[in-house]
């Protein structure tokens, strides 16, 4: 069989999803290698919505919500996998925890999250309440927390919990025309944000893909300011995105010595 | 493949008009790159997400790709909002549903067309003691839950005048009051 993945070259790439494709653009230091951003894969009968990666098996991730499903594909070629096809409706955001060997994604119509072994096994259901639009997901590999954020109209939110959905607190409520980009512990990084989908960060910089200009965005966190911009030739809505480390970061947690 | 000498090295893409196309190196095939807006697949064949129809025709008469029709009643916000052939809505918000999101959900009654959103869909909120069942769901239109015998109310949380012991869960039973020393 004809391999479905076009290998990406070596070094860190960011990784997007557009339209039933993950496409992938190289950096080269913090910089965006516009020209020579490409297809990862072509899924054209699927839109994928949430992309993560591991940087231990060199796996990107996704979720689809047409016949709903997360697949995985290596990013050294090959044909995807599907590792969830059951009890999905529509699975968003996915965060892989690369030391504890475990994915969590949201679902915005059962509201609630979820995680599994990379495989599939050991799904469970860890939080369920309170949950409106849930979306965007993050794991915090070495202190094993998790952060993610709710849409929900009337009270948007950006909660944390530890891996295991103990330890819930909101993180911070969210203005809607605030239209803000900031950390953790909310320092402000840059405001007038257009219309942001999904965001991802890597050293200085922060990327995030832009409903409004259809659009991946860089902005550096220290200069506060859109440091970068690449609009691919297809001008649709950008999903999901993630970085593609050419090394894991360092660390470890309790779950990956357990 | 321009340069193999031959008068069909370059053929006109397989796309619909201004679509620009490409050969995957690898596989020899054709992918249209730029389809127009509101569609996608490798010929252009299918609605993006957001939008739907069947803009080859390919099983059934050509329907260009439209924005989804969810009688206002979606998000743009949200992803998957209709089924990207059939247009067949799949997250209707305000408590409506329906192919169109043209009617209440389950349980709620009003009109799911109306402007404001405050006049869309209300809870049926059904007494449990004086309805039929225990329904939770009501006349899509009027609000009407189904009574128990001799129980009042659109809500059916009343006695109809004359009737009392709406508690037994079973309607509302005759006063049975001596007309000589009573008022009413």
């Amino acid at each position: 069989p004809r391999p479905d993945v076009h290998p990406l070259p070596p070094g860190t790439h960011l990784l997007y999803a557009q339209s039933g494709r993950i496409e992938h653009v190289p950096l080269e230091g913090y910089e965006m290698k516009k020209d020579a951003g490409k297809a990862l894969l072509h899924l054209p009968e699927k839109v994928i919505i949430g992309v993560a990666y591991d940087c231990v098996e060199k796996m990107v991730y996704w979720t689809e919500i047409t016949s709903p499903s997360i697949s995985k594909a290596s990013i050294d070629g090959g044909e995807p996998t599907t590792v969830i096809r059951s009890d999905l409706d529509s699975p968003e955001g996915i965060a892989i925890d690369h030391l504890g060997r475990t994915m969590f994604w949201t679902d915005s119509v059962k509201d609630h999250i979820e995680v599994a072994s990379l495989d599939g096994s050991q799904r469970r259901v860890i939080i369920d309440s309170d949950l409106v639009n849930p979306r965007a997901i993050v794991t915090d590999p070495p202190n094993g927390n998790l952060y993610w954020a709710d849409w929900n109209r009337e009270a948007p939110k950006i909660e944390t919990s530890h891996m295991d959905g103990s330890n819930r607190r909101t993180q911070a409520h969210i203005n809607w025309s605030a239209r803000i980009l900031a950390t953790a512990d909310r320092r402000k990084v840059i405001e007038g944000l257009q219309y942001p989908f999904g965001v991802t960060s890597f050293g200085k910089n922060i990327y995030y893909t832009d409903w409004r200009r259809d659009a991946v965005v860089a902005v550096d966190r220290h200069a506060g300011k859109e440091s970068d911009m690449y609009q691919p030739q297809k001008r649709t809505k950008i999903y999901g995105i993630a970085i593609a480390y050419a090394q894991c970061p360092a660390g470890q947690n309790y779950c990956a010595v357990n | 493949d321009a340069t193999s000498g031959s008068s069909s090295d370059c053929q006109p893409c397989p796309c619909p008009a201004s679509a620009t196309c490409a050969v995957v190196p690898k596989t020899r095939e054709v992918v249209c790159t730029n389809c127009p807006t509101g569609t996608t697949g490798k010929r252009c064949e299918l609605c993006d997400d957001g939008f739907f129809g069947d803009p080859l025709g390919q099983s059934g008469p050509v329907r260009a790709c439209r924005a989804c029709k969810c009688s206002d009643n979606i998000d743009p916000n949200a992803v998957g909002n209709c089924n990207r052939e059939t247009g067949e809505c799949l997250k209707c918000i305000y408590n409506t549903d329906g192919f169109f999101c043209d009617r209440c959900k389950d349980g709620f009654y009003g009109n799911a067309l109306a402007a404001a959103v405050g006049d869309k869909c209300k809870p049926c909120s059904c007494s449990p003691l004086g309805t039929l069942g225990s329904q939770v769901s009501c006349s899509q239109v009027t609000g009407q839950c189904e009574c128990l015998s001799n129980v009042a109310e659109r809500d059916c949380s009343a006695c109809q005048p004359g009737f009392f012991n709406l508690q037994s869960g079973d309607g509302c039973e005759r006063c049975n009051c001596n007309p000589i020393g009573s008022t009413n």
